[in-house]
């Protein structure tokens, strides 16, 4: 039974890492905190359900639509607004909250306030080891665990992989082996909303959609990455992890609230004594 | 001529930081800029960097006014800046950092050439190429910062106090370091608090006072100059 | 020195203005939308004062509401007056804030506003689960008005706007005061420059959390005026959004003078109450203004006039601001 609790959280995990990773790597190469992150998750979700849906594409291919649709609203907020705000922290902040409630406003308009559902990809439940695991929640660990693996081998091996890592380290330095900051805080932003947005679509399959869905995301990823450390990508990986376990292992046990209350104090314990997060740099 | 500053003043905020210096760098040169804590040496870097825009002024390079440019292009056209404090990125490798220096070549087979040229000129950085760039000693890190430079392929060099906090024995091997690239065609304009190290690689000189140049002209005279030697000790 | 004067004389009259408004406006809804402008202008001033040390906190929507919830239980359990409960709400948050602000004023820009931003999510989510003490999330109802005092007897709408304004007044006029004295001086010092404040033996740790003790003193009072006077507190009326409010408060009206937040608070919460008809989109035109102002004015409406002069006379290049920003990102921490 414990296997259960163990793949329920991992399935959590999986979506909350996909949401940090994002605000972790907008924080580090932008610059800014990405407060409409939450946003860009439920786009996401109604893009999804818009082609899966109204237009009848298969699930998957809706999923990549949407990952790169939303991405590229990321790069177009980036170019027109998030640029200017590098380091200002009041600004950047009242900057992508104005676009929480652009994005809340003009999804409620379209799609309406009510609730929308995806129908899921794959139905029926597997056996493993001894424990009852749904197709869906199967299909949620799969695929973020292979966006994950994704960034990171991108992260390690690939040239803009190497120059995020040397903005988020050290701007200036960065800038001055010739690396183009803007260049690349719009690829941050793509890859960033991206993400979020195959968050947003994998939690639609399981979930219902409405316009105001993405103040939880912005929440937990938020929590994510104060305990991981912020613009950590390591640290959203595991803070993810401790996360979502919680959630999995102790809302069966107790209560929802008391699992997230839990959380909440791991949270506060591990800035007692490390302010800047688990592997954030003192 | 292959850099130019003419007349280059330069505001931080609303203080000026850089008031009216002109200056040359010949090509094949080592040109040395003098000067205290606070006298603009570091701003005037930045400005040919493309960090700070010059208020007024033009920055040329290789004839073509490079003010407007920003620092990436900068660095395309072979201007590159080994930036203070031996400014590095700690938590990557050596070999990553040695890697980002040539971020905008696509020659990939020299890249490669040049990467092992360094590590035979700088064996520390060698035996210690997968150990984060954070765990070396202040004199590994300015050979793996210069290194970093170097893999840039640049035709003229910008090093800002390169000598900052090394020990003297260091200092002298910085200075051959800097003269063998020198001898490989690579034009070194250096900026400097430390008089012997000027002294040793450099042929002509400038004295930066308060953002303004107050002296220039072959370094042995520049050092013999009261006003140089007031100046090193206010540093 | 004349000037000062004039600035004396104007800002006397619009008090008697404001003392006098009640007199000849009858209209509830006019005195409630002053009201909430001077729960505003308390909070966005507060704000700018633990501004003053350069550190942006959103943690102010949890001291609003550690002071709401302060006030109603300690009337509504322990018979305390409400006259005695409203300092006290201050002095609890302020006290809850010395803490928290010791624990987070290692941190800077970015990460200290989210630290902050986490604190009120947690103070949120414990006023949600602590079903026993707080109501859960229905909260708490029938808070009682304050006890009359004088000539007010809390059964009419002017008489909370009375004590609003006096909250504001005497709130304003600490704030303006300490700033304007040595620690302000030494407040903005450290703002400006910590390497160089810590260098003059400036303890500045001590001074940002004595800043955001204070922040969340006047955060507090409001917090206790506020469950009062809507005889109801839930842990919903306090979410980070209330903390975003009130920045938004404090840079669309400027966040570099002590008069900004003030005009930003007036100017915002009366846009909306106009924009009243279109309800569906008003989230929508509340955005624009705000990327507007953000984009075109970054210091803020104060800076209208100052910009208008500047742009007459010449027009900033991108690449000039490009470059600021580079400079900027450079500071970061």
């Amino acid at each position: 039974m414990y296997v259960q609790d163990l793949l329920n959280g991992l399935t959590s995990a999986g979506i909350y890492i996909l949401i940090a990773l994002g605000l972790t790597l907008i924080l580090g190469i932008v610059g800014i905190v990405q407060m409409a992150h939450g946003e860009m998750y439920m786009v996401g979700a109604y893009v999804v359900y818009l082609f899966s849906m109204s237009m009848g594409l298969p699930y998957f291919a809706a999923l990549v639509i949407s990952i790169i649709l939303v991405g590229c609203l990321g790069i177009v907020v980036e170019r027109l607004f998030l640029r200017r705000f590098r380091g200002d922290v009041e600004g950047a902040i009242i900057c992508t909250t104005a676009f929480i409630l652009v994005l809340q406003t003009a999804v409620k308009g379209i799609a309406g306030p009510s609730y929308k559902d995806i129908a899921s990809p794959v139905e029926g439940v597997v056996e493993v080891f001894g424990a009852r695991l749904s197709w869906e929640e199967i299909v949620i660990i799969l695929v973020s665990a292979v966006l994950v693996v994704a960034l990171l081998v991108s992260i390690k091996w690939t040239k803009p992989g190497q120059a995020m890592m040397a903005i988020s380290e050290d701007l200036v330095g960065a800038t001055l082996q010739g690396i183009n900051v803007d260049r690349l805080s719009s690829i941050a932003m793509f890859i960033g909303c991206g993400l979020a947005a195959a968050a947003g679509g994998l939690i639609g399959a399981t979930f219902s959609l409405e316009p105001f869905m993405g103040g939880f995301a912005l929440t937990q990823g938020i929590t994510v990455i104060i305990l991981g450390g912020l613009g950590s990508v390591p640290g959203a990986i595991i803070g993810g992890l401790i996360l979502g376990l919680i959630d999995g292992l102790l809302t069966p046990q107790v209560s929802p609230t008391i699992a997230s209350i839990v959380g909440l104090v791991i949270v506060i314990l591990i800035l007692l004594f490390r302010p800047k997060g688990l592997l954030g740099y003192e | 001529m292959l850099l130019e500053l003419i007349d280059v003043t330069i505001h931080y905020d609303t203080a000026e930081a850089v008031s009216g210096v002109s200056l040359v760098v010949e090509e094949g040169s080592v040109v040395g800029i003098i000067g205290s804590n606070g006298a603009g040496k570091s701003t005037l870097l930045r400005a040919i960097s493309g960090l700070v825009r010059p208020t007024s002024g033009d920055i040329l390079f290789d004839g073509k006014r490079i003010n407007d440019l920003k620092p990436h292009e900068i660095v395309k056209l072979g201007v590159v800046q080994v930036p203070e404090d031996h400014r590095h990125f700690p938590h990557m490798s050596v070999m990553a950092n040695l890697r980002l220096g040539a971020y905008l070549r696509k020659d990939k087979v020299e890249v490669q050439a040049d990467l092992d040229n360094i590590f035979e000129h700088f064996p520390k950085l060698k035996a210690r190429r997968n150990q984060k760039a954070g765990t070396l000693s202040g004199g590994e890190l300015e050979m793996l910062v210069i290194g970093r430079g170097l893999m840039a392929k640049p035709r003229l060099l910008l090093l800002d106090e390169p000598s900052l906090g090394l020990s003297p024995i260091i200092i002298d091997e910085l200075g051959q370091v800097i003269a063998d690239i020198n001898r490989q065609g690579v034009t070194v304009l250096l900026v400097e608090q430390n008089a012997g190290l000027v002294t040793e690689v450099t042929n002509r000189g400038y004295v930066l006072e308060v953002g303004k140049v107050v002296l220039e002209g072959n370094i042995n005279e520049l050092m013999s100059n009261q006003s140089v030697q007031r100046a090193f000790i206010g540093g | 020195m004349n000037s000062r004067l004039y600035k004396a004389i104007g800002w006397l009259t619009l008090l008697v203005i404001l003392c006098l408004v009640p007199l000849f406006m009858k209209q509830n809804y006019v005195l409630h939308v002053l009201i909430t402008i001077g729960v505003g202008v308390v909070l966005a001033n507060s704000l700018r004062f633990v501004f003053l040390t350069g550190q942006l906190s959103l943690g102010h929507g949890a001291m609003v509401s550690l002071g709401a919830y302060f006030s109603s239980l300690t009337v509504m359990n322990l018979g305390l007056s409400f006259w005695l409960a409203l300092p006290l709400a201050g002095v609890f948050a302020m006290i809850v804030s010395f803490f928290t602000g010791y624990l987070f004023t290692r941190l800077k820009g970015f990460y200290f506003a989210m630290v902050t931003m986490f604190l009120t999510m947690v103070v949120q989510l414990v006023a949600e689960q602590w079903r026993g003490l707080t109501g859960g999330v229905g909260g708490l109802t029938n808070i009682p008005p304050p006890n009359a005092i004088g000539a007010l007897g809390f059964d009419s709408k002017a008489d909370f706007y009375y004590l609003m304004l006096a909250i504001a007044v005497i709130s304003l006029l600490i704030m303006y005061l300490l700033e304007f004295s040595r620690l302000g001086l030494t407040l903005t010092s450290v703002r400006d420059s910590e390497a160089l404040a810590a260098s003059v033996g400036v303890n500045t740790r001590f001074y940002k959390v004595l800043a955001f003790g204070l922040g969340g003193f006047f955060a507090g009072v409001v917090g206790s005026f506020y469950c009062h006077y809507y005889s109801a507190v839930s842990p919903s009326s306090f979410t980070f959004m209330l903390s975003i409010d009130v920045l938004v408060f404090m840079v669309v009206g400027g966040r570099h003078r002590f008069v900004g937040p003030i005009l930003g608070a007036v100017v915002l919460t009366v846009i909306p109450e106009l924009g009243r008809g279109m309800k569906e989109y008003e989230p929508f035109i509340y955005a624009a203004v705000l990327l507007l102002i953000i984009v075109f004015l970054p210091r803020g409406l104060i800076s209208l006039p100052e910009q208008v002069r500047i742009l007459l006379r010449r027009g900033t290049s991108p690449s000039e601001r490009a470059a600021s920003a580079i400079t900027r990102g450079s500071h970061r921490a």
